[in-house]
């Protein structure tokens, strides 16, 4: 049922074995002090609302609170040790090409993903780097299609960020739709008069 | 009437003063509820003292001067091929909108704007991350000059093409620039009078004298579609059962209702008692009819509701193509007219609700490109909505807008070509939906109960209830599941209780991922996700082989594509 009569199915180029580029190095590096950073955060607030149940008057919280500490120290410990090392596991299995007419990017461990983003839709390219990021000399680049909110590749070397973007952007430029054949007219409509065939006239961009 | 002069800046109509009250009103309770609350809770403080009464006034006065500021800060240029927007009072912001960027002109025209003969427009751009344009009170003819400007940039590339539209009478001039490109600059002439007023009598047959584009009338719907529209939703259905099975006592529903609305009960208990009494003093079955009455006249309400917005948003409902152009045009107080361009619609979904299938009718819902900020601007309605057609017109509407390109977008959900995706999504689908929220409540009992036989009862029944209604949900879910895929485009099929059928060309797409859960790559499957400019399609559990040919398929297409995508 899939035809195709103008390239066969064989000869497409397929966007299954490609040489993923890896992340840069200290990202893993940034995304675990970045949760170092959550974690203490969430151990001072915790601290603090252990205190404040003990140092009521209610005796019965303070037992609650008794109760609930165990609990809730095993809790915070998995939490802890789970988005410490989970960076370990999940940054080298992202990765992302840049191809001629696209790029691609891929994530996930469990539930994974690889998303394609063809150059000729892509509208504008943006790069940002947070405090964190800048610590590390990472950045991230995005690049928004029409619709959606745009595709963040997180934990790219600054200048490799820079030099893709300028590549990205130049590829926007390359593949950017000359609309000489590209309007199609709607089918005359037998009723009217007005869907007829427009004339196609010598065209260049509109700018 | 004399303002169709490029190049100048303009005003907008002093009324928009009503407009941006309400604006700012709307900009003040949506953005900043907390400060509601604050100023609530100041109110209550100093409730009593002389001061408060002042509040009040001095509130509306700020919200009718920035409303005074707002309109004299408001000016709109139209130039060649562009419109600009300025506006602002303390942060002052500049729009300019090019026209072949704009995909569509949304008219919206309130009960004030109608007594004033005045409509907000609204233009649609696509993508990028500047705001869109709305005039907000204007004359009804510049809507008019503002799309036939847009259509004459969109089709300014085709020598010698002419449209006019009522009231306004365009003629192209074919001047060529230096860089070789025909350049029309259309200039505006108003038409008579009768054709500034510019209504649907135009379009819909009567032709003024200078009216040179027919426009064809595709659908009008009648007062008793307007019925149809409001019982054939599902949602009216389902609110209407769980009011059913909610409802353990009937009896105290008209008490209930009475108290919200301000009745007091001494006032409606003795004649509602008498009633009841009379009937239940013949016979049980007198009571059990008293019941369903009483049940019977809920559910009347709530279809009573469901057609009344029905009457709202649709009452006068008229599809028609002008062009190259779908416009509609509906609703009882505030009329809204949605325009989009045949090249700019990006994907199809008919649907069909369990009662309209009944009616042996199509719900169809044309999408253009979407805009970046949608969410700010949720009231402009972007979608052209089709409340109610049928299986011909679908065909018809299914047939101009994919023209020749028509290999895979299926709009019809019974169609035979639609295949099934694969059989494990019932598992991970019950699941999601059924075993892990009963292992986590029964979980969750333990502390409760302890692990005693009360537990074992509950936990039992819970889990029960959730694995059996987890397990139908995802079955269902499964069966309306499908997808359809030809050399153009491909069409994916859902819904639950009724169907949904989104289609779309391959070469809209803006991107595509595949996405593999455990679950899918241990059965060799994958789930296909494709954004287009309009929304995100998903089509889970389907193979992965066929999922990586098509995905590399979309990608050839949309790269090797010269077309445009809007």
């Amino acid at each position: 049922m899939f035809i195709n009569p103008e390239v066969p199915l064989e000869s497409l180029p397929s966007a299954d074995n490609l040489d993923w580029h890896a992340l840069h190095p200290s990202f893993v590096r940034r995304l675990q002090l970045g949760a170092l950073i959550r974690v203490l955060v969430i151990g001072a607030i915790g601290t603090v609302a252990y205190l404040l149940m003990q140092g009521g008057d209610s005796e019965a919280m303070g037992r609650f609170a008794d109760w609930l500490l165990s609990y809730a120290l095993i809790a915070f410990g998995v939490f802890a040790a789970s988005i410490l090392i989970w960076p370990v596991i999940a940054v080298p299995r992202r990765g992302y090409v840049v191809r001629e007419k696209d790029i691609l990017y891929k994530t996930g461990v469990l539930w994974r993903s690889v998303k394609a983003v063809p150059f000729n839709r892509v509208q504008h390219t943006k790069i940002d780097s947070g405090l964190l990021d800048r610590r590390f000399g990472l950045a991230n680049l995005s690049v928004f299609p029409a619709g959606a909110g745009g595709h963040k590749i997180r934990g790219l070397g600054t200048d490799t960020a820079e030099r893709l973007r300028v590549y990205v952007s130049e590829r926007i430029e390359a593949e950017a739709i000359e609309p000489a054949d590209d309007e199609r007219s709607p089918p005359p409509d037998p009723r009217t008069e007005a869907g007829a065939a427009p004339d196609n006239g010598p065209v260049t961009d509109a700018g | 009437m004399t303002s169709s002069d490029s190049g100048q800046w303009r005003r907008i109509s002093p009324f928009a003063i009503v407009f941006f009250v309400g604006k700012t009103v709307r900009n003040v309770v949506r953005g900043y509820v907390q400060l509601v609350a604050a100023f609530g809770a100041l109110a209550v403080l100093i409730r009593g003292t002389p001061y408060a009464a002042l509040l009040i006034p001095l509130a509306l006065l700020v919200v009718i001067a920035v409303a005074v500021l707002r309109y004299w800060s408001f000016r709109f240029r139209i130039e060649e091929d562009r419109i600009h927007i300025r506006q602002g009072v303390l942060e002052k912001t500049s729009v300019e909108l090019p026209f072949d960027r704009i995909q569509g002109i949304n008219v919206e025209r309130r009960p004030v704007d109608r007594l004033l003969g005045l409509v907000t427009v609204s233009l649609d751009t696509a993508g990028s991350e500047t705001t869109e344009g709305e005039l907000p009170c204007v004359k009804r003819n510049l809507a008019e000059e503002l799309r036939a400007r847009i259509g004459a940039g969109k089709r300014g590339r085709h020598v010698g093409q002419r449209e006019a539209v009522p009231g306004v009478v365009i003629a192209h001039r074919g001047a060529v620039s230096e860089r070789g490109r025909p350049v029309h600059r259309p200039e505006v002439a108003h038409g008579t009078a009768r054709g500034a007023r510019a209504g649907i009598q135009d379009t819909a047959g009567e032709r003024t004298a200078g009216d040179r584009s027919p426009a064809r009338v595709l659908l009008r719907l009648s007062t008793g579609d307007m019925f149809r529209i409001g019982l054939g939703r599902d949602n009216i259905l389902l609110a209407t059962m769980l009011i059913a099975a909610a409802w353990r006592r009937p009896r105290e529903l008209p008490y209930r209702i009475a108290e919200t609305f301000g009745f007091s009960e001494d006032f409606v208990r003795p004649a509602l008692e008498t009633a009841e009494a009379t009937l239940a003093r013949t016979d049980a079955l007198g009571e059990t009819t008293f019941t369903g009455g009483i049940m019977l006249t809920a559910l009347a309400v709530v279809l009573a509701l469901g057609v009344g917005t029905a009457f709202l948003r649709y009452f006068g409902f008229v599809l028609w193509r002008k062009g190259t152009a779908y416009r509609s045009r509906g609703g009882l107080l505030t009329q809204n007219e949605v325009v989009v361009e045949t090249t700019k619609i990006q994907q199809l979904t008919l649907s069909q609700d369990l009662l309209l299938r009944w009616f042996r009718r199509f719900r169809l819902r044309v999408h253009p490109a979407a805009d970046a900020d949608a969410s700010e601007h949720h009231d402009v309605p972007r979608v052209l909505e089709v409340p109610l057609l049928d299986a011909p017109l679908a065909r018809e509407l299914r047939a101009s807008v994919f023209g020749e390109e028509d290999d895979g977008p299926i709009l019809f959900p019974k169609s035979d070509e639609f295949r099934r995706v694969s059989a494990h999504y019932i598992q991970a689908h019950a699941l999601r939906l059924g075993f892990v929220p009963a292992v986590a409540g029964a979980v969750l009992l333990v502390p409760v109960t302890g692990l005693t036989k009360v537990w074992v009862s509950f936990a039992g029944l819970w889990c029960a209830v959730w694995i059996v209604g987890g397990g139908l949900t995802a079955l269902q879910r499964w069966r309306r599941l499908g997808y359809v895929y030809g050399k153009d485009g491909m069409a994916s099929r859902g819904g639950f209780v009724g169907r949904k059928v989104d289609a779309f060309l391959y070469r809209k797409i803006q991107s595509v991922a595949l996405k593999r859960s455990p679950l899918e790559r241990r059965n060799g499957l994958a789930t296909l996700e494709v954004e287009l400019a309009s929304d995100t399609i998903n089509v889970p559990y389907i193979d992965h082989g066929v999922a990586r040919r098509l995905r590399d398929h979309i990608l050839y297409t949309v790269e090797s594509s010269r077309r445009r995508w809007h």
